[in-house]
Order: structure tokens, then C-alpha cells, then sequence
């Protein structure tokens, strides 16, 4: 097992320092065969692991921090939860680098690329196996940091290393937070070891237990893009389209929720902590909802929708169906992977357009990429018997079996939010895939961000700088490996509910039954069968319902008249295509304030006062220094004054001191 | 000792404040710059003659010999450098000269 976990580390690590020093010399392909390969091999590793796991264990490989009675070591711990995340994120990210073999031929900077692309998956499962909080931080911040190189990946235009910094700086807020609780943390235990912490939670007093419940929950907010910390995510889509895939949609914005669930029966002592992340996970799902209904960028569709799938998780979490929510994560990394590889194959395919409303008519030339995508949208909005209808409906029957005025809202509030993602995605492939091309992309012009009563343009993604093929046929022609990679995902996402399926079938899921040993997992009241069975034919109702009100408006005669409508901005439009202007109040409410601030100190403060003072003070030493200069003449008469003044004053001290 | 050296000491200083103002006041001729630097070091040379007879040492009257030596030297060296002055610069005003100006 050491052996295995070692490799499932090291791999990663190994292929990404391979890249990074030698990719350039190399021949391309021997690079893109070693970034798979390791992570292919990562996934051999997990999958011996996983057969050979017995129940948890605890491995440790060396000494890393150990300062008096400070110990850090560098262990990992393989349990349920972990295994099942790791199994999950080598294969999904396996199959996202195959896909970007396919996705980069044409990029020049394909070693970098996969250099940070390997980096990326090596810490991420750092995080996911650490042990001890300090390692599990240090993978926490090796995905951030990762994750601001591939955003900004094509730094050349400003646009995208601003979004790369606006993440960096945005998810900095709440990590912040989440270092202050592992200090407390160590403070209050003198341990740093997850599964030690996890024993303490009767031992550390009530009101402690919720300030760091809820400073962790700023941690993960920050890294999983909840309200308030979400404003990163829509633009971090300004980054090559799989790393969308793997970073922003399939892994790494799900850590938050991951090291929400690590911690659970920690904080999950506290009432008020399982409140918060209930009512931040419901609120950000209906936001994040909302927000998607009116964008007409591809990419930012699904960054809203990403939002507001890991809202649902998290208000899993909240409620202690921490099994559904591990289960929704798991399925939300295989069909939004899948529809992110499908978008970038649509993207790819129209020449880097990302405006759906100039897109249109693309089952037909493109029923490679139709039919995966379909199947992921399908997941998506919860469509019955995929394994998003499962998944979402374990997280809403744990917030249903709570009980409660609060959870019964929240409960409401999700089940609109199904209702809106059903509308949403449909909305996307209709518009996408299906009617006509409109208006096809101008010659020379962009294409992108016209029309709209608020269509800044910094709410369409530009289209990176990537060397355009000239050729404006509709010939529509992908690598073969990226449509190939979207099958075991589509495959994987329409039959994930075989990973658990409801109780009242008459089995045990299989998940309730692997993740239940897990401390804090098995908790959380169960709805009784017959109201989970009302609550998903409720839930089919209302994505059959999105559904039809998709069809309805977007397919047929209506679809032209929808468009044209929408593009010339609908009332309030404005306000969802902008994220209820969040980033506009942040603006008002802190970087104003801190520009301005800044500001005053910069001119205020260092250049008139500091500044000031210091050539002040110089100007007036050099205006002394040029009161002896102008004794200075040459002449013998200043000398001789001088001299004459000097005895005078010789003199003049010799009466003073010899009268009596 | 007929004359007392309060008085001898009187006229000194008379006579070195005599050199001294016309030193500054003459600028405009260094002949008469060294007549008066010439005053100032007789006004000294009588302060040691003065001394020496007033404590019955003989040197004060050494010493005065020797002043008598070294502006002997002194004016002698000087004379020579005005006049090489004077041809290189037609001039003996002090005040025309600033060279030495830091």
C-alpha cells in the first residue's frame, strides 16, 4: 500500500519536473506521452490500491515540519472517502490530458502546459491523501497556485492574466481564513493530524467549534467558488478549455467541499456552522443558477453551472448527507468534465467562438461531440435515472430529512434551482446544437460581445491567441482523441447512479455502504422511502419541466424570435449576465475603498509627507552648506577678514574672562 | 626698567591694529599690504624686546633677531613674486585675484 501510494504521488510529480525541464528539448509527442503516461500509471496505482484495500490506512514517508513539539510529517491517509477521490481524479484527469494532446497540437507552449498540468494533479491528490492539515494545505495551495498559471496560460493578452490574479487574490481571502483555523486549531489540540483533530470535537468548547467551522467554510468557500467568494470562477474560464475541465470544473472546486466533509465531525458538532454551510452551499446553487440562465458565453454557462452544482454539494454537506454530497461530487467530476471537453470541442470546432448565439445547427455537423454532450447536459439537469438525478436527489432527501423551517427552505430553494439548471442546460444545447447557425462570425470582426443593453466586454471571454486556421469552410474537423475522451466520460456520467442507488430499490447503494464506515458519514437522518420516492418524482417533474420550457422556446419557429429578443437584452438580463453584479459591489465596497486608501497613503502619506519631508530636509543642509561656500571667493581679502574677525574674537573672550 | 610694560605693551597692540587695518584696508596695493604686515611683526618684535627687559631674559631679544632674520627673507622673496606679478599681470590689486576660488 506505501508503495502505491508513493507512486500515485511521485508520478505526477515526477512527469511534471520531466516537462518542465526537458519538454522543450524534446520532441513534443515524448512529452505529451510522458504527462499521460503518469498519470495513467497513477491511476494503475489507485486501482491496486483499491483492490488491495482493506480498511483505512495510515502511511507516513518521512519527516517534513517538526519544530519542538510541532510534528508534520509527511503522511498520507487512505480511507473511503480519499480512495474514492483518487481513483476519481486520475482517471478524469487522465482522460483531460488525453484530450489535451488533441486540444494543444497547435500550441507552442505544450511543455508548460503539461508541466503545470501534471503539477496540478500531483497536488490535488496531496490534498486529497494528506493526513495532517499543514500538507493538506500545502496542496491547497499548490492547486491555487496552479490553477493562476492556467488560467492566465495564455498570458500575452491582459484580459487573462488579470483573471488568473483575480483568482489567486480571491481564493488568497479564504485560505487565509483556513490557515488562522489550522493555527487555532494546532493551539488548541497541539495536533495537526486530520483524524486526531476529528476525536476532538467534545473536547473543545461550543463557540470555538463554530468560529472555526465557519472560518473553514471561508476557506472552502474561497477555493469552491460559494457566494460570497464565487466572483473567480466565471473568469477563470479565460484558461485553455481542458484546464477548465480538470481545475474548475472536475477537481480542484471541489476541494472545499472535500475538506468540509474531512472535517465534519469536527465542525459538524455545531449547529450554527451546519446551518452556514447549508444556507452558503443553497444560496450559491439558486445564484449560480440564475447567473446561467442569461449568459451567452459557452464557458461561462458552465462556470455558473459548476458554481451552482458545487452549492448543491455543499449544502449537502450542511445538512450531513455528506455521502450524497461525496456522490455528487463524484458524478458532477465526470459529466461536467465531459460537458466542458464538449464545449471545448464545439469551441475548437467553430474556430474559437464562445458566443452560443452565434453558434447553432451543430448536431448535425458535429454528432461526435452531440451525443456525449447530450448526455452530460442530461446529467446536468438531473434528468431521470442519470447519475445527476441520483446524486442530486441523496443531497435534497438529506436536506428534506432535516427538517425545519431553514432546511425546509433550503430544500425549496434547490428544488427551484433544479428546476433552473434543467432550463439552463437545455437552453445551451438547444441553442448550440440544434436550429441554425445565425449570422456567422463577420469577416475580420470578433463575433463576440455585441448587442445586450450590458454587454461589457469583459463578460465574453476573448478568444485566446491561438493561430486560427484560415480556412472559413464548415468543414468541421477535430482530433480524433478529443471526442474519443468524451465517451467513458458520457458513459460514466449516464450510469453513475449505479454507484448508488436508493435505498428503497432494495440494496444498499453501493457508496452508502463504502463511505459509511467513515466517521461522520453514516450520520445525517435518513428521509423516510416513500418521501424520497415523492421527492424525486417532484425533482423529475421539474427538470422534465425545464426540459419542455427549453424545447419550448429555443427549438422550432420560436427559436429566432428567443434569440433575437435575448440578444437584445431582456429587463434585468443585465443584472444575471453580470453575476448579480458582485463584482461591481465589491468594487463599491472594497476595492474602491482600498484604491482610494492606497492611494492616499501613496500620495499623502509617502510622497507628500515622507518623501516631502526628506527633500526638505536635504534642501535645507544643502542651503547651510552654501552659506560657508560663499566665504569661499579665492580672494586674500576674505581670508584676511577672516583672519581679523578671528582675532577680534580671540580678544574679545580674553577681556570677557580676564574682567573681574 | 624706565618705561613700564603696560605702556610697551599699548603701543604694541597700537601698532599691530595699525598693520592689521591697514592690511585690510590696503587691499588694493600688496606693496603696501607687506609695509603693514611689516608694522604687525615690528609690533610683535617689540612685545618680546618689551618682555625680555621686563624679566631680564635674553630671549625675547633672541627671538626678535630671529624676526629680524625671517622678514629680512620674507620681503625679500616677496618683492621678487609681486614683481613677477606685476609683469604677468599688470596689476597689484588683490582683489583681481581668484584662482585659488574653491
Amino acid at each position: 500500500m506505501k508503495l502505491y501510494l508513493a507512486f500515485i504521488l511521485l508520478l505526477p510529480l515526477m512527469g511534471g519536473i520531466f516537462n518542465a525541464l526537458l519538454g522543450r528539448t524534446l520532441p513534443r509527442r515524448v512529452g505529451e506521452v510522458v504527462a499521460c503516461g503518469v498519470i495513467w500509471s497513477a491511476f494503475a496505482c489507485a486501482v491496486l490500491a483499491f483492490a488491495g484495500f482493506n480498511g483505512p490506512v495510515r502511511v507516513e514517508f518521512g519527516s517534513w515540519l517538526a519544530a519542538f513539539e510541532f510534528q508534520a510529517p509527511i503522511a498520507l491517509y487512505l480511507d473511503q472517502l480519499s480512495l474514492s477521490l483518487t481513483l476519481m481524479i486520475t482517471f478524469v484527469c487522465g482522460l483531460i490530458h488525453l484530450y489535451s494532446v488533441g486540444y494543444m497540437q497547435d500550441d507552442p507552449a505544450h511543455a508548460r502546459y503539461f508541466a503545470l498540468l501534471n503539477i496540478f494533479v500531483f497536488a490535488m491528490l496531496v490534498l486529497v491523501l494528506a493526513e495532517n492539515l499543514p500538507l493538506l494545505y500545502l496542496g491547497w495551495e499548490g492547486v491555487g497556485f496552479c490553477s493562476y498559471a492556467l488560467i492566465g496560460f495564455w498570458y500575452t493578452e491582459e484580459q487573462n492574466a488579470t483573471a488568473g490574479r483575480k483568482a489567486f487574490i480571491t481564493t488568497r481571502i479564504g485560505d487565509t481564513a483556513f490557515g488562522i483555523a489550522i493555527v487555532w486549531m494546532y493551539q488548541l489540540s497541539g495536533s495537526v493530524s486530520i483524524t486526531h483533530l476529528n476525536t476532538m470535537g467534545t473536547l473543545i468548547p461550543a463557540a470555538v467549534v463554530t468560529t472555526l467551522g465557519l472560518l473553514l467554510l471561508a476557506g472552502a468557500s474561497g477555493k469552491s467558488a460559494q457566494l460570497p467568494l464565487s466572483v473567480w470562477l466565471p473568469d477563470a474560464m479565460a484558461g485553455p478549455t481542458p484546464v477548465s475541465a480538470q481545475i474548475h470544473a472536475a477537481t480542484m472546486v471541489t476541494a472545499g467541499v472535500y475538506l468540509l466533509a474531512r472535517m465534519f465531525p469536527l465542525i459538524g458538532g455545531s449547529g450554527t456552522v451546519r446551518a452556514a454551510i447549508a444556507l452558503t452551499g443553497g444560496i450559491t446553487a439558486f445564484y449560480a443558477a440564475t447567473c446561467a440562465c442569461c449568459q451567452r458565453d459557452l464557458k461561462r454557462i458552465l462556470a455558473y453551472s459548476t458554481i451552482s452544482q458545487i452549492g448543491y454539494m455543499v449544502l449537502g454537506v450542511g445538512a450531513g448527507a455528506l455521502t450524497g454530497a461525496a456522490f455528487h461530487l463524484l458524478t458532477h467530476a465526470f459529466f461536467k468534465a465531459l460537458l466542458f471537453l464538449g464545449a471545448g470541442c464545439a469551441i475548437t470546432a467553430l474556430h474559437h467562438r464562445q458566443d452560443i448565439f452565434r453558434m447553432g445547427g451543430l448536431r448535425a455537423k458535429l454528432p461526435a461531440v452531440y451525443w456525449p454532450f447530450l448526455a452530460g447536459a442530461l446529467c446536468l439537469a438531473g434528468f431521470p435515472l442519470t447519475g445527476g438525478f441520483f446524486s442530486k436527489d441523496a443531497i435534497l432527501a438529506g436536506v428534506a430529512a432535516q427538517g425545519g423551517p431553514l432546511y425546509g427552505g433550503l430544500l425549496l430553494l434547490g428544488l427551484i434551482t433544479a428546476f433552473l439548471t434543467s432550463f439552463y442546460t437545455f437552453r445551451m444545447v438547444f441553442v448550440v446544437f440544434h436550429g441554425e447557425q445565425k449570422n456567422p462570425l463577420p469577416p475580420g470582426g470578433g463575433g463576440l460581445g455585441r448587442g445586450g443593453s450590458d454587454n461589457s466586454a469583459a463578460n465574453i471571454l476573448h478568444p485566446p491567441p491561438h493561430p486560427l486556421p484560415s480556412r472559413e469552410g464548415e468543414h468541421l474537423e477535430l482530433p480524433k482523441i478529443m471526442t474519443l475522451a468524451l465517451v467513458p466520460l458520457a458513459l460514466l456520467g449516464l450510469c453513475g447512479g449505479m454507484l448508488n442507488l436508493p435505498s428503497y430499490l432494495g440494496h444498499q447503494g453501493i457508496l452508502d455502504g463504502f463511505l459509511g464506515s467513515i466517521p461522520g458519514f453514516g450520520g445525517g437522518e435518513k428521509a423516510s422511502q416513500g418521501g424520497e420516492i415523492v421527492l424525486q418524482i417532484v425533482a423529475a417533474i421539474l427538470s422534465l419541466t425545464g426540459l419542455g420550457l427549453a424545447w419550448f422556446r429555443y427549438t422550432g419557429s420560436r427559436r429566432a424570435e428567443a434569440l433575437a429578443r435575448e440578444e437584445a437584452g431582456l429587463p434585468g438580463a443585465g443584472f444575471l449576465l453580470n453575476g448579480w453584479r458582485l463584482d461591481n459591489l465589491y468594487g463599491a465596497l472594497i476595492i474602491n475603498p482600498f484604491k482610494y486608501v492606497a492611494r492616499f497613503f501613496w500620495k499623502q502619506g509617502d510622497e507628500a509627507g515622507i518623501d516631502g519631508a526628506l527633500d526638505g530636509l536635504a534642501r535645507f543642509i544643502a542651503r547651510l552648506g552654501g552659506l560657508p561656500a560663499g566665504w569661499c571667493t579665492g580672494r586674500v581679502a576674505t581670508s584676511l577678514f577672516g583672519l581679523a574677525g578671528g582675532v577680534c574674537v580671540v580678544l574679545a573672550y580674553l577681556v570677557w574672562v580676564t574682567l573681574p | 626698567m624706565i618705561v613700564p610694560l603696560e605702556h610697551i605693551l599699548l603701543l604694541d597692540g597700537l601698532l599691530f591694529f595699525l598693520g592689521m587695518g591697514g592690511l585690510l584696508a590696503w587691499r588694493a596695493n600688496l606693496i603696501m599690504m607687506l609695509v603693514c604686515i611689516e608694522v604687525m611683526l615690528n609690533a610683535v618684535m617689540l612685545a618680546f624686546v618689551g618682555g625680555s627687559a621686563r624679566w631680564g631674559s635674553a630671549d625675547g631679544q633672541l627671538f626678535a633677531i630671529f624676526i629680524m632674520a625671517l622678514t629680512s627673507a620674507e620681503v625679500s622673496l616677496a618683492l621678487a613674486m609681486v614683481v613677477y606679478l606685476h609683469r604677468r599681470r599688470k596689476t597689484v590689486d588683490t582683489d583681481q585675484f581668484s584662482e585659488m576660488k574653491g
